[in-house]
């Protein structure tokens, strides 16, 4: 039985290690660490779930979220927004799925993650 | 036929000539009242004196007959026509018409008849022959009875004239009663020499009737000409005159009133009936001696005088000129007046409001000026004359309206103004330097708007005010505000900053301790199990003060703002509690939620903020109860306010210290705080938030009987 696929978008090397590490059992990853890079993989790859920091070198994270909710094929995933920015957060609950304000807990994440792939 | 003309005709017939004369003249002036009817007389008389002149002339008494027959026809006429003019002269036009032209002819016309035919029955002239008195061969006549009846005719419709013209002479205004007179002698000489003639009373038997007529033309041409009879239709003055709303006074050579009309006497207090005529005017106009005297010797004068005094006084324009006749000797004065009173109570009203207006232009501090199309002063009042540096208005008028600003300001306030008359902007107003008196530069603030006089534009009126202290406090507000503005972005963006640089690296110490936690490295020993709860507790009380310093900083620099919406108090509230029933089952405690059916569906306000302020306080609760219960109490207070309550049962807030626990960094007790740390900012957040609701945090606490918090926020609408 084939995992769901799940896209992690985080420049920091290492909140983008701890959440591999909390979704590889479940999920099967690609993990990206740039803006424009991970626009560019989007265009390929059709996952279940995304997991996006706002704040990215390149495109920013609420422009990755536009381009996702702007694309038709992408009608599916889910955006799992993690951000460390209350008031930015705010702007965008409605075009994400949940938003996760940092520091984000791997459990609370995975319980998320799972709930979310199941539908 | 023969005649013989003998020189004693000569009177007889320069007294035809002067009817004939006066028939052709009157005749060309016929447009005056009467005149048509005087012409005819006169042209009937002519040929009456005529055909007797031709009757006197004949030698035999054939020829007399025919030329007595001639005369007749003048003579039957004669009456007919000075009845009708009299009719026509004194106003009665509509009594000369055809019916009545008919009638009073009946009886000449059968007098003509009856003379023609008189041969046959002798009804008019029972004998005729000829005989010689004076040096005339005459007509010797013995009257038969017809020519009686024909005689009363004639006199009845003559004396019947008379007394109209004699009834109009005692009505009508002395200058018109020389002329009347005249008229009446006129015809009264031949009426008289005619019944002299007819009963024989004279010492001579010649027909003075036609004599007479010289008298009659004579005296008529005098009326004509002295009295200029025909010229003013006595109808006319009467109608015209009298009917005037000027009044007019006329006098003669001895300031004696020979005429005045009805708005005259009523201006200086006569009835009609009692016309001073014929009174001295200095007389008549007693009571205003002075006016008298003013203008007693002045031959032209057009002046306003005033009568009387108070809501009495009345205003007249006076018109004074002198009457010449053809040798410019003075006759007398004219005088007519004219009352103004209404355009001069309307003229003092403008005069007075025109006052008005002018002291207050003159006297506001604002610059107030007017311009016409070129740009040159034709108005500055005091205030623009002293910032322009005139020392008056003479000096001002005539200089250009640009002195007001600087040299350098000109060019740019000409094009200003330029387009404001090319485009027809009604108002504009402008901000320009200048140079006060005293040297200073200073601000004015101008209003400038067209005039227009029928449709054209004509200039502009400005209005302008020393604006240099607004201006100044105008730009030392932008200034303040800038830099209030770039204050609170650097303080946002700094908070913003700190907030993102402080909650990643606590993401990887967090997230790390969970993951060994969970033995994702490796099972873990107790020792190293312990070790890690302990880090994690460390980094999650980092991240509450992270949390708290970012709020407390943002509420202080009041940066904070409240994002508000609608939404449902009651998921509000269970989504909070949700997780704080839990906190408390751990420490063991009871916890109970109690919402109030009666409040609003939705409310209007912040969510997330009050859903802080909720797990806040039930956090505060559940520290600091080390048994017994929290309650959480959400109910509406009244219409328009509801009630977040949070009670516990724990160590209660001494009085002493519930006055300056919402400061930030209180901790009631150094005692407890080593048990259940915190950073000591949260009720601080509280009550700035609950300010920012523009709602009330009351505190209700005693040591050892537990603490209420009880928070009161309004209920708002959208909009």
């Amino acid at each position: 039985m084939t995992k769901p696929f799940a896209f992690i978008i985080e420049d920091d090397p290492k909140l983008n290690e701890i959440i591999s590490i909390t979704l590889q059992k479940d999920f099967d990853l690609e993990t990206c660490m740039d803006g424009n890079e991970a626009l560019g993989r989007l265009k390929d790859i059709t996952p279940q779930i995304v997991v996006l920091d706002l704040n990215l070198p390149g495109t920013t994270g609420a422009d990755i979220l536009k381009s996702i909710r702007a694309d038709e094929r992408l009608a599916k995933t889910r955006v799992i927004l993690a951000t460390a920015d209350e008031r930015q957060a705010e702007t965008l609950t409605d075009d994400a799925d949940i938003v996760l304000l940092k520091p984000v807990s791997p459990g609370q994440l995975r319980e998320m993650a799972l709930r979310m792939s199941a539908h | 036929m023969s005649y013989n003309f003998t020189i004693n005709m000569i009177p007889l017939v320069i007294a035809a000539v002067i009817s004939g004369a006066l028939a052709v003249y009157t005749w060309i002036n016929r447009k005056a009242a009467g005149a048509t009817l005087f012409s005819l007389m006169m042209f009937i008389l002519f040929e009456w004196g005529m055909s007797y002149i031709f009757e006197l002339a004949g030698t035999d008494l054939q020829t007399k007959i025919f030329w007595e027959f001639m005369k007749f026809i003048g003579v039957v006429a004669t009456p007919v026509a000075w009845l009708f003019f009299a009719f026509e002269y004194t106003g009665r036009k509509t009594w000369v018409n055809a019916r009545n032209i008919v009638m009073l002819s009946i009886i000449p016309v059968v007098t003509l008849i009856i003379l023609i035919t008189n041969n046959t029955h002798h009804l008019f002239r029972t004998e005729r022959s000829l005989g010689f008195e004076s040096g005339f061969t005459i007509l010797e006549t013995v009257n038969g009875p017809w020519f009686w009846v024909h005689s009363a005719y004639t006199y009845l419709l003559i004396m019947v004239g008379l007394v109209i013209l004699v009834r109009a002479l005692l009505h009508w205004p002395p200058q018109y009663r020389g002329q009347m007179i005249w008229i009446l002698l006129a015809v009264l000489t031949p009426l008289i020499a005619n019944a002299v003639t007819i009963f024989n009373l004279a010492p001579i038997q010649i027909d003075l009737t036609p004599y007479a007529f010289t008298v009659t033309g004579i005296g008529m041409a005098y009326a004509l000409f002295h009295h200029r009879f025909l010229d003013i239709a006595p109808i006319a003055r009467d109608i015209i005159i009298d009917g005037m709303k000027d009044g007019m006074i006329v006098t003669d050579a001895n300031r004696r009133i020979v005429d005045i009309n009805h708005a005259a006497l009523k201006i200086i207090g006569f009835s009609e009936k009692k016309q001073p005529i014929g009174k001295q005017l200095a007389d008549v106009l007693s009571p205003w001696s002075d006016l008298v005297a003013k203008y007693r010797d002045v031959p032209e004068a057009e002046d306003e005088i005033s009568i009387g005094e108070g809501d009495a006084q009345r205003w007249y324009e006076l018109h004074i000129s002198t009457l010449r006749d053809e040798n410019n000797l003075l006759i007398g004065r004219i005088i007519t007046t004219r009352d103004i009173t209404e355009r001069k109570h309307a003229e003092k009203q403008i005069i007075e409001s025109e006052a008005r207006f002018r002291q207050i232009v003159e006297n506001a501090s604002d610059l107030i000026y007017r311009v016409n199309t070129d740009g040159v002063l034709t108005y500055a009042n005091p205030s623009a004359l002293r910032a322009m540096g005139f020392e008056n208005e003479e000096e001002a008028i005539g200089k250009h309206y640009l002195d007001l600003t600087t040299p350098e300001m000109r060019h740019k306030l000409k094009r200003t103004y330029q387009h404001q008359f090319l485009s027809k902007t009604k108002v504009t107003y402008h901000e320009f330097p200048a140079i006060a008196a005293d040297g200073r530069e200073v601000w004015f603030g101008q209003n400038v708007q067209l005039i227009y006089e029928d449709d054209q534009i004509v200039g502009f009126q400005a209005l302008a005010r020393d604006v240099t202290a607004i201006k100044q406090a105008q730009d030392a507000l932008r200034i303040a505000r800038d830099q209030a503005l770039e204050a609170s972005r650097a303080k946002t963006q700094l908070l913003s900053k700190v907030s993102h640089e402080l909650r990643t690296p606590l993401g990887g110490i967090l997230g790390y301790a969970e993951l060994m936690q969970g033995n994702t490295f490796g099972q873990l020993n107790q020792k190293q199990n312990k070790a890690v709860t302990e880090i994690m507790d460390s980094a999650e009380y980092l991240g509450n003060m992270v949390n708290e310093l970012l709020d407390e900083a943002q509420l202080r620099s009041s940066t904070a703002t409240l994002i508000e919406k609608n939404f449902s108090p009651f998921k509000l509230v269970q989504a909070a509690a949700s997780g704080m029933d839990i906190m408390a089952q751990k420490k063991g405690l009871m916890f109970s939620l109690q919402i109030d059916p009666n409040l609003p569906q939705e409310i209007f306000g912040d969510d997330r903020r009050i859903r802080q302020i909720i797990i806040n306080l039930i956090g505060n609760a559940i520290k600091f109860t080390k048994e017994g219960s929290v309650r959480l109490n959400v109910s509406r207070a009244d219409e328009n306010h509801w009630e977040i309550q949070v009670a516990d049962t724990g160590i209660g807030i001494p009085k002493e210290a519930q006055s300056n626990i919402f400061e930030p960094f209180k901790q009631v007790s150094s005692s407890v705080t080593r048990d259940n740390r915190g950073v000591g900012l949260g009720l601080s957040i509280t009550k700035q938030l609950v300010d920012l609701m523009h709602g009330r945090i009351v505190i209700e606490s005693e040591p050892g009987s537990g603490t209420k918090f009880i928070i009161i926020l309004p209920i708002t609408r959208e909009g």
